[in-house]
């Protein structure tokens, strides 16, 4: 086991013992689960030269031996997955990707595995930070004389995540695979951290729904900034993948000119229900609904309708209730889909349908919404225009954020927070 | 233009207006506000008591130097969105920082405890105990910064650094000052050789000019996620706020001119209530309204520092080396955060209960000292960082600005090594 600190700077001698050099960094190359070394970057007279690794007997803290006594100084060439230790990884930022935090890198850990050294963790604790300057030992010992332990806090490599800015000596395309895996909730609390340009890089790197995922769940001002700082056609593929209540809430908050670019380059259809939905005041039932649901006209029966239904995959939150309209998109009837699977396949569903369902006018207000799915224990409630065709749906998630204080809907803003613009 | 055209909602027009207003106008804001805190009115009561309207120069080129640290602080923010603690540590590595760090924690202590003794002063001018004053402060901050909603706590600022600026304008008014004199004193120097005058001068632009301060501006500009397109708005608002608390100052230096110098009082400006006995000066020249205002001003201003300097303090620490920065701000997840706020707010208001009044002046000198000792590397730092074209980019200092950075840096080297001789030397 070896810590980067503890060989940077040591001397690196040739096989014969003679000094060259110090040891200035390390070369890595990412990609493997624990990447290994493959590098090593000597300074000698003023100036660092790069030694293959093949070239290197041995690394401890006492410093380095070499194998060879000619140094090899041909031009280096730093591959594209290979980062320096100490240049882009120490004292820099990374995600702890268990923890959903943003650290700072004390030291780094390196392991011989199967024969060869690989970094294996990164040291995040305050053993590290101590280490670092040099009073390890000495506080080691006035902590033991109080009974206490230094505590010491490794993350494994495996689950940790380099943002963007982190890299510094090469242009990477950090792949992010651990982010990816997240829940979207967790990758958003992950981002709300990070700086602008690496959450532009975590956003690049996931596809469409991830992304429209995470981004569903940040604050609105936080939704703003990065849609704005990507590049508008990604961002145009972005939001047609969010749900239209929550695009059309973010596309508002856009300033004039990105969303009439961003717009511009959606699909036509989706852009048009965004633009419909902007349409309404934001704190009626017309603002807060969603033009995703399913409905079906009143001829079909219950096994076509399920069938309607397999096509359609609805999202999870729609599913539930299937709408029955007429041949002018009025609403005339609901069905559960306890309604649908229970009734006899053959069965016509204006048979069974719930006819002159509940629902409210698009100018209702948030509260009068509530009230009704509070009172008549709904997961949704359509939402009807004044000739009562069927606009949207309101979901319980949505119609429920209303009740909920301001503060405790979302994560307490943060400590220097933009204010006046997260007032919904 | 490709794209559909379409109207404006109403909720688009109103959100975006209050973005562009708060939203960028508010670092250098609330930065200029806090940074006439106790230990600032103090100095500036004392310039105008001992010297009259003599320092009003001074304060000129304060602004103008506090302009040109802060836009670099702010564009260090805009460029990075990193806060100087941790770009000091990536860049200069994990030694430099812990010195930053650990000065910046010393001086802003004893900064805290001027804050506590400030709102002691206040309360006492008011006719309280002054005890019962840095109790209810203490209380008061720790509840706010811990519970508190901190978009509440910025509105709060402004609320309280608005109430310092017209506590202190109408006080100013009220005691009939020499404002042609004043005006002139402003853009002509009245030099002086004895050392007491020079070591004001120096006080008066170092109580301005602060290494916290500058961890401030670019810890709230890198949060509040402002970027390189923000830079405009970014330099209009620390143009506001440097001119701010300039005013500010102005009017406090004119008021105590007026009410001591002018009135041909003496008062010990070294003994602890150097305040209390200027502020009370006021009384007879512009009635007890004036002294209440100033006080009112005074209680406001520490009430400010008390909430700024413990946070900048623990948000510093934090990012340089690690600890929960940016997550959920609540207490049990940010224990380091929080602990180290609390720890300031209670040490230093412990401190001022028991520590006697005439120790408090060492205690808040020793800070000074540790102040000027950072501020120069400080400046460096920011400075060198700013010209980095690597990290900043397009934002990266000019010739010109860079010309003026170090210049401003050179002076402000050599006024704390001044103030720094004359501290430890004694005079």
């Amino acid at each position: 086991m070896l810590y980067l600190s503890q060989a940077i700077g040591r001397p690196v001698r040739d096989k014969l013992g003679e000094p060259i050099g110090t040891v200035a960094d390390l070369i890595v190359a990412i990609g493997d689960r624990y990447p290994p070394v493959t590098g090593i970057v000597v300074k000698t007279n003023g100036r660092e030269i790069f030694l293959a690794w093949h070239s290197v007997s041995s690394l401890d803290p006492s410093g380095a031996t070499l194998g060879t006594t000619a140094i090899d100084i041909s031009k280096f060439h730093q591959r594209p997955n290979e980062i320096r230790l100490k240049l882009d990884l120490m004292d820099r930022q990374i995600v702890d990707i268990d923890g959903r935090k943003v650290v700072r890198v004390n030291d780094l850990r390196l392991d011989e595995v199967e024969g060869a050294l690989h970094l294996v963790a990164v040291d995040v604790g305050a053993s590290g930070l101590l280490r670092r300057l040099g009073i390890e030992g000495p506080w080691r010992v006035i902590a033991r004389g109080f009974h206490r332990a230094v505590p010491e806090r490794y993350i494994d490599w495996e689950d940790v995540d380099p943002v963007e800015r982190t890299i510094a000596s090469v242009k990477l395309r950090v792949p992010h695979k651990g982010l990816a895996e997240l829940h979207p909730a967790d990758l958003a609390t992950i981002i709300d951290q990070l700086s602008r340009n690496d959450r532009v890089g975590v956003i690049a790197s996931l596809d469409d729904e991830a992304a429209a995922d995470a981004i569903g769940e940040m604050e609105p001002e936080t939704q703003v900034d990065i849609l704005e700082d990507l590049e508008p056609g990604r961002a145009a593929d972005i939001l047609e993948e969010m749900d239209p209540d929550e695009a059309a809430d973010l596309v508002a908050d856009l300033s004039d000119e990105s969303r009439v670019e961003i717009l511009g380059l959606m699909e036509k259809e989706e852009a048009d229900e965004v633009q419909e939905l902007m349409t309404y005041a934001e704190d009626t039932a017309g603002g807060i609904m969603t033009t995703e649901f399913v409905a079906v006209p009143a001829s079909l029966t219950a096994a076509e309708t399920i069938d309607r239904l397999r096509d359609l995959e609805p999202d999870a939150e729609t599913i539930y209730y299937v709408y029955v309209t007429d041949d002018d998109e009025k609403l005339v009837g609901v069905l559960s889909l306890r309604d649908l699977i229970v009734a006899k396949p053959s069965t016509c569903i204006a048979t069974f349908m719930f006819a002159e369902p509940v629902a409210v006018k698009t100018d209702a207000s948030e509260e009068e919404v509530t009230e009704l799915v509070a009172r008549y224990n709904l997961l949704a409630v359509p939402v009807v225009d004044a000739e009562g065709r069927l606009e949207g749906i309101v979901t319980v998630d949505d119609a429920m954020d209303t009740l909920l204080p301001q503060q405790s809907k979302r994560r307490l803003p943060r400590l220097f927070s933009r204010s006046g613009t997260s007032e919904r | 233009m490709r794209g559909p055209a379409f109207a404006l909602t109403p909720r688009s027009v109103n959100r975006v207006r209050i973005a562009a207003i708060l939203g960028v106008l508010g670092p250098g804001l609330v930065s200029g506000f806090a940074d006439n805190d106790a230990g600032g009115i103090t100095t500036y009561s004392v310039a105008g008591a001992k010297f009259g309207y003599d320092l009003l120069w001074v304060l000129l080129i304060s602004q103008i130097v506090l302009f040109f640290t802060q836009e670099v602080g702010a564009r260090l923010g805009l460029a990075t969105g990193q806060g100087l603690a941790g770009l000091v540590r990536e860049r200069y590595g994990v030694r430099w920082a812990s010195f930053m760090i650990t000065a910046m924690l010393i001086a802003n202590l004893g900064s805290i405890v001027a804050e506590f003794a400030g709102c002691g002063a206040a309360v006492t001018l008011l006719g309280l105990q002054s005890w019962l004053g840095a109790l209810i402060a203490a209380v008061v901050v720790v509840v706010l910064l811990t519970r508190g909603s901190f978009k509440w706590v910025q509105y709060i600022f402004v609320v309280v650094g608005i109430a310092v600026s017209i506590a202190y304008f109408v006080s100013a008014l009220l005691a009939h000052p020499d404002w042609g004199r004043a005006a002139s004193s402003l853009v002509i120097p009245r030099l002086a050789t004895s050392p007491a005058y020079w070591v004001a001068v120096v006080a008066t632009v170092g109580t301005t000019i602060t290494p916290w301060g500058q961890a401030f501006i670019q810890s709230y500009v890198a949060d509040k996620r402002l970027g390189p397109e923000d830079l405009v708005g970014e330099r209009i608002d620390v143009g506001f706020g440097a001119l701010l608390t300039n005013v500010i100052a102005l009017f406090i230096v004119v008021a105590c001119a007026a009410a001591v110098f002018s009135a041909g009082r003496q008062i010990d400006t070294n003994s602890p209530d150097a305040v209390q006995s200027i502020a009370g000066a006021l009384t007879p020249l512009a009635g007890s309204g004036a002294t209440v205002l100033f006080a009112v001003g005074l209680l406001a201003a520490s009430f400010l520092g008390l909430g700024v300097v413990p946070l900048t303090s623990a948000y510093a620490a934090c990012e340089a080396f690690g600890w929960e920065t940016g997550v959920d701000w609540r207490l049990r997840e940010a224990p380091a955060f929080y602990g180290l706020m609390i720890f300031f707010v209670v040490f230093a208001a412990l401190f001022i209960l028991i520590v006697p009044a005439s120790s408090l002046i060492q205690v808040m000198l020793t800070a000074q000292i540790v102040n000027c000792l950072l501020l120069p590397f400080v400046l460096v730092f920011v400075m060198r960082l700013a010209s980095d074209k690597q990290l900043m980019g397009p934002l990266v200092s000019g010739r010109k600005l860079q010309a003026i950075g170090w210049a401003g840096t050179a002076l402000l080297v050599v006024l704390s090594l001044t103030l720094l001789a004359t501290s430890v030397m004694g005079i």
